[in-house]
């Protein structure tokens, strides 16, 4: 088990990031997040050397200046990134967007449940498995 | 012609244009004063050549044409003109003296002139001759100019009802998951009432999700690129009827299937047809009747006809043409809950694809929808 799962969430609604705070809190305490509101925030705490690089990123679509879309382009054009597993956590259920994001090499495209419990079920197990099932080893 | 409602330029706009070609100076000068009183911009030519290189530069509602000039007769200036795909619909009249041979008047229709006017002109005919086509002139550019403004509001109506209810979804679950959390965390400390109220909001929350869900659907279809594959329609009856298996079990249903084809179409189409149908028959059930629900398809030309059958409460004839109305609801949701959009987005995609739905009802008998898919 790792003792440490650095996970990135790049989120700006502060309702989802508590609900996803929740979610790990008891069941996945050995979880670190690190919350970042748009895209540019993530860029910029990616390139702070004197930070971990996380495991996992949790990308939201839409936010403002730079969005889910813009910033996974970017990451995945990135040498030193690109092998960080994304998946995208959003509301949208576009065919448009669906197909975007995996263009872009999203590892995983989940659609935010509706229900507060099933949500928590979700977060958990995305981050079971892009976190710790499959992560490649370093 | 009397009584017509005339045309009223606004002050701004400009006046419609004439062109007059004919070889003669006098007699462009004299068509030229007897049509100014009729409001259009009067610009003319002696020559063919000139004339279309004034074509070029305006567009014009009327050409009169002399037929017989030097160098570039009217019949090649004529032929000419019709080249350029902005005079297509420009009538040409041909001013003649030649008098009624038969083959002047098949070369000017297989030119595209619309009408004559005879030498020596009399001005009385040619004026009327020109006021009707410069009315059906303006006419024609207001109902052009009608028809971009209510597709531009088409347009930004369908926008807006998209970004609204794709922007609507983060709210409403917020408040259905914290109303959630509430209820969960908060049971010991809330007095009846209070969990009543949270019990109220998640209600309404999840109510107001599965409207945003259908409008959001609804204004997809046409927004975005219908992609087809090869269907085999069995199967998505049989995934739709595992959906509602549950409801099913519940209302004792029967469900018959005739074999159905295998089409090349959209599977979204397919399943939203099913989900709507299945599920309205499923819905409205007749007192404590079992629903009986049967689906078949047979071919029919260049179309496959399919058809749903209930033993429902069916529909009253009164509200026929309201069925396939957006948000038109004909029960009190707390009766048959539901969002009055389902229907409506089956219509707007089928005729998106060629193909339509109706349908027949005997109120307390039951209701058949009809729907048709090209067959390709």
């Amino acid at each position: 088990m790792y003792t440490d799962l650095e996970i990135l969430l790049v989120e700006d609604n502060e309702g989802d990031v508590e609900m996803t705070r929740r979610a790990l809190r008891t069941a996945k305490p050995q979880c670190r997040l690190t919350v970042a509101n748009n895209g540019d925030q993530a860029i910029k705490l990616l390139q702070d050397v004197s930070v971990q690089p996380p495991h996992l990123i949790l990308l939201d679509i839409n936010m403002p200046r730079m969005d889910g879309k813009a910033f996974l382009s970017a990451i995945k054009q990135d040498e030193t990134f690109r092998a960080i597993p994304v998946v995208m956590f959003t509301s949208s259920e576009s065919p448009n967007d669906i197909r975007e994001c995996y263009e872009r090499y999203a590892s995983g495209y989940v659609v935010k449940p509706f229900d507060g419990v099933q949500y928590a079920n979700t977060v958990r197990e995305v981050v079971h498995f892009w976190g710790e099932v499959s992560q490649l080893p370093s | 012609m009397t009584g017509r409602t005339e045309y009223a330029p606004a002050a701004s706009e400009t006046p419609p244009k004439i062109l007059i070609v004919d070889d003669r100076p006098e007699n462009l000068m004299a068509t030229s004063a007897l049509l100014r009183p009729l409001g259009a911009a009067i610009l003319t030519a002696e020559s063919g050549s000139d004339a279309l290189m004034l074509v070029l530069k305006h567009s014009f509602a009327i050409v009169l044409l002399d037929v017989q000039m030097p160098v570039m007769d009217g019949f090649e200036t004529a032929r000419l003109m019709k080249t350029r795909p902005d005079m297509e619909n420009v009538p040409i009249i041909f001013v003649t003296a030649i008098s009624k041979e038969d083959h002047f008047a098949t070369r000017a229709a297989e030119i595209g002139a619309v009408d004559y006017i005879f030498k020596p002109i009399n001005p009385d005919i040619l004026k009327s001759k020109v006021k009707v086509y410069l009315d059906l002139y303006r006419q024609r550019e207001q109902i052009l100019k009608l028809n971009a403004t209510l597709r531009q509001s088409n347009e930004e109506l369908e926008r807006f009802a998209y970004v609204c209810s794709h922007d609507m979804q983060e709210p409403v679950r917020m408040m259905n998951t914290y109303a959630g959390f509430l209820e969960q965390d908060a049971a010991a400390v809330l007095d009846d009432n209070s969990q009543r109220y949270v019990t109220y909001i998640r209600d309404n929350a999840v109510r107001m999700q599965k409207m945003i869900r259908d409008i959001l659907t609804f204004s997809r279809v046409g927004r975005e690129e219908v992609r087809t594959e090869k269907v085999d329609c069995n199967q998505v009856l049989a995934e739709t009827l595992r959906e509602f298996e549950d409801v099913i079990a519940l209302k004792h249903a029967a469900i018959y299937a005739g074999p159905l084809p295998m089409l090349q179409t959209s599977p979204t189409l397919v399943r939203i047809l099913f989900q709507n149908l299945i599920g309205n028959a499923l819905k409205f059930q007749k007192g404590a009747v079992p629903p009986e629900i049967s689906i078949s398809a047979q071919a029919s030309g260049s179309m496959w006809r399919f058809e749903v059958k209930d033993n429902g409460i069916g529909i009253d004839p009164a509200f026929s043409d309201r069925v396939f109305t957006i948000f038109q609801r004909l029960h009190r949701a707390e009766e048959y809950p539901g969002t009055g959009i389902g229907l409506s987005t089956c219509k707007k995609f089928l005729r998106l694809v060629g193909g339509d739905i109706t349908f027949t009802s005997h109120p307390g008998e039951g209701t058949t929808f009809v729907f048709t898919l090209p067959a390709r």
